[in-house]
């Protein structure tokens, strides 16, 4: 009986709540605004193509955008080289090759030779842009079968490009062991020596010294008389990372930060709802323990709440995240545990007044006991100054747990939006403002949608606010 | 109950709250984990063969309720014993020694002059924002329901709600940074051996202080204005009003000697309280601009996890805030006589 007048109740609200975002324009943005954080914190991994940590880029470098809106003549972006292909040298002789493509980066080579000679296995690139990459890296992968440690061969990579010379070796290695892994990052940190320039050059810049056409070679060299092996090449990819990245470029680590910027909203919501769902839990329980008991106990809590309320909130979430330990759940507990007083207040004077009503002496007249009072007739009442204060205190916990990343006290695992601008004031570059902007915008807007739902909601649920039609 | 009695009842709330901070902040401190860990640490450290030496560092600490410094023997001391060494102290300003510098916690505060610094950011930061806000609060009252009120009211709202450090960041960023207008940061030019000629090392350190006072000041002005606004509406409506201005007295008259003086008590009360809430909130904006006072002291103390500083400058904020709740029920009680006294 009660569950079936309770469900039309909650569709009249839900139907107010609709309405009411139809006819506030200030309600229905806020909602917009919400929906989106919403929509973009759980579809982080879909809208982006790498995790806040990975690098996926050179280190500091501004969103690809800048070079049209900037008009920069000089830029570069991430690219890479394709179209992998292997083909004999014509310097050897009896030599046959048969070659198998496994994916963009795989391919299967079987080998037929006489009198030794060599196979280039090789990846080629246009390079469009007429500005250097900053860095590059790339891994060679292979698996020989058929060499042995009197018959080894031997594997060469270079980049090459026409008509302007090699640049090599990146990787030189005897492959002896038949079966074996042959594995190698190519960096173009700490490769300047090997390639006979002063260590600290940078080596993107004097290989790509511009537009053209250049190839990244694995070179093969096979031992003479009469050879039949296979060479797997399980990877072979080389990345230029340019001078601009991605849509709000990339911090100093090369990590993107728009996708630092999705993780991070999702940290932000989970940050705020939860601590906030806290705070209005113990608020709710004390508030309604102090309205309805009353007497010494509502005297001691309201005592104790003053106290709480008095006492200065950052500094003591400082002590508190710095004594306990500073990870995520527990600067979650932390802001909850800090951020019930005001709701309690609130919840304990509506008790008070509702107690009076005639339909509480009513419940009480005809046997209802404490609970089920409370349950039944008085917590349907303050649901609504629930969901308003849900909303209205969730940038408060956002901006608490911003603050407290800000000053060193956050979870290091965890890159929020106070992580990042922690980690963008710490960046030895001066500030970059691609990295400064987006999560101060994010704490902004994601404090304005909660703002406006809850005084929309607010309107909704109390009647003195709610406009006359 | 008279004034008398009102004012009494405050000043007992007053020393319940700080008896509150105290214990609190004993207590919370007595949550850390690491004793044990800090004395197994030491007896396993083979470069320590003076064993003993763990005796003298819980001394030193004041762990110890009795100490022989001939033997390095301790006592340890029961948490109540270490609570009332502790309280005296709290009211005795005597904080104990900083892990950072081996100093005094009181001296360090005062001779580095990190004090100093932190009352003339928050002075100048309090005296434009209150200015700027009351000044501000009255004219927009005054324009109620135009573009230039609701342009106001929307502008303190956005600069009150917006983060002070990346407020901070994006005006380093874009004062410093690319227009050179201000230094990113730090109080004085470390270049600084003998201070210069007066008027060049005032203009300096203004240039030094812009910024910082800036984002408090924009973040503090926000509340003074709306809640001037709100009092000044509820007194712009009295009868009163309307009698001055049918006198013929002149709008600026109607509107500081008439209705500011009728509106002010929350604004003055309010005055008081955010004195108090400064403290705290100087806490980013100093770490933010390199503002070397008692809130980066707490910020260098975090990474140094130097809980002596930490314990002393919870107290001292909320000391602040205590007083400062103090003084504006005083002033409330002593300014408005229409006050109840419960």
């Amino acid at each position: 009986m009660s569950d079936k007048s309770r469900v039309p109740f909650i569709l009249v609200r839900l139907k107010n709540f609709l309405r009411l975002l139809t006819k506030s324009r200030l309600a229905f943005s806020g909602m917009l605004l919400l929906i989106i954080f919403i929509v973009g914190a759980a579809a982080a991994p879909i809208l982006t193509t790498s995790y806040p940590t990975e690098k996926v880029a050179a280190g500091l470098v501004p969103p690809a955008w800048t070079a049209y809106v900037f008009g920069a003549t000089r830029y570069s972006q991430n690219i890479q080289f394709g179209g992998l292909a292997a083909s004999t040298n014509t310097t050897g002789t009896g030599l046959s090759l048969q070659s198998t493509l496994a994916g963009p980066d795989a391919i299967d080579v079987h080998v037929n030779s006489t009198s030794g000679g060599t196979i280039l296995i090789a990846k080629t690139l246009n390079y469009p842009y007429s500005a250097s990459p900053l860095e590059f890296e790339g891994t060679v992968s292979i698996i020989p079968t058929g060499v042995s440690a009197t018959r080894p061969a031997n594997a060469i990579v270079f980049m090459e490009r026409k008509d302007l010379g090699q640049y090599g070796p990146l990787w030189n290695s005897s492959l002896v062991t038949s079966g074996q892994q042959y594995h190698q990052e190519l960096q173009s940190f700490g490769l300047e020596q090997r390639l006979g320039f002063v260590a600290g050059t940078n080596l993107g810049q004097v290989i790509f010294s511009g537009k053209g056409t250049y190839s990244l070679v694995l070179m093969l060299t096979l031992p003479q008389g009469p050879f039949q092996a296979e060479f797997v090449v399980t990877k072979l990819t080389m990345s230029l990372f340019g001078n601009s990245f991605g849509l709000l470029g990339s911090d100093a680590q090369g990590a993107d930060i728009f996708s630092q910027l999705l993780y991070g909203a999702r940290l932000s919501l989970m940050v705020g709802l939860v601590a906030t769902g806290i705070g209005i839990g113990l608020g709710l329980v004390i508030g309604l323990m102090a309205g309805f008991l009353g007497k010494a106990v509502d005297e001691i809590l309201m005592r104790f709440t003053d106290m709480m309320l008095v006492i200065p909130s950052l500094p003591l979430l400082i002590v508190l995240a710095t004594v306990l330990g500073s990870s995520l759940l527990n600067i979650i507990i932390i802001l909850g545990f800090l951020g019930w007083m005001g709701f309690a207040r609130l919840v304990r004077s509506q008790v008070l007044s509702l107690r009076e009503r005639p339909f509480i002496e009513a419940a009480k007249a005809s046997g209802a006991g404490t609970g089920y009072i409370l349950s039944r007739h008085i917590f349907p009442n303050i649901v609504g100054l629930t969901y308003v204060n849900l909303a209205l205190s969730v940038p408060a916990a956002i901006v608490g747990e911003a603050a407290l990343s800000f000053l060193g006290l956050g979870d290091n695992s965890a890159i929020t939006w106070g992580k990042m601008l922690e980690l963008a004031n710490e960046s030895h570059g001066g500030l970059a403002w691609w990295w400064v902007v987006p999560p101060g915008v994010g704490i902004a807007l994601l404090s304005l949608a909660f703002i406006l739902v809850g005084y929309s909601l607010d309107e909704l649920f109390n009647p003195r606010l709610r406009r006359r039609r | 109950m008279g004034l008398r009695g009102y004012l009494f009842r405050r000043a007992i709330n007053t020393i319940i709250l700080i008896l509150f901070v105290i214990i609190l902040n004993f207590s919370i401190f007595q949550l850390l984990p690491g004793t044990q860990g800090v004395i197994s640490n030491l007896l396993q450290n083979p470069r320590i063969t003076d064993k003993s030496i763990i005796g003298k560092y819980q001394n030193q600490f004041g762990l110890c309720s009795h100490f022989n410094p001939a033997t390095n023997a301790c006592t340890l001391a029961t948490p109540w014993e270490r609570f009332q060494t502790y309280f005296v102290n709290m009211l005795t300003f005597n904080f104990g020694v900083s892990y950072q510098s081996g100093h005094p916690i009181f001296q360090d505060m005062i001779q580095t002059g990190r004090l100093y610094n932190t009352l003339i950011l928050l002075g100048v930061s309090t005296v434009f924002s209150l200015l700027i806000g009351i000044f501000l609060g009255v004219f927009v009252a005054s324009k109620r329901g135009t573009l230039f009120d609701t342009g106001w009211v929307t502008t303190s709202l956005v600069t009150y709600s917006l983060p002070t450090f990346w407020m901070g960041l994006l005006f380093i960023l874009i004062f410093a940074q690319n227009l050179h207008w201000f230094p990113p940061g730090g109080v004085i030019p470390f270049t600084w051996q003998t201070p210069p000629p007066l008027l060049v090392y005032l203009a300096v350190r203004a240039q030094y202080l812009f910024l910082p006072a800036l984002v408090l000041t924009l973040y503090f002005y926000g509340g003074h204005l709306l809640l001037t606004r709100a009092t000044m509406l509820e007194s712009l409506s009295e009868d009163y009003i309307t009698t001055a201005r049918a006198k013929g007295l002149s709008e600026r008259k109607v509107l500081f000697k008439h209705a500011l003086k009728n509106a002010s008590l929350p604004i003055v009360t309010n005055a008081a309280l955010a004195f108090g809430g400064l403290l705290g909130g100087a806490i980013i904006t100093e770490t933010v601009f390199n503002w070397d006072g008692l809130g980066h002291w707490i910020f260098s103390a975090i990474g140094y996890k130097d809980f002596p500083v930490m314990q002393a400058m919870f107290y001292i904020i909320a000391l602040c805030v205590i007083a400062a709740n103090f003084v504006a029920d005083i002033l409330l009680g002593v300014l408005d006589p229409r006050i109840k006294y419960e």
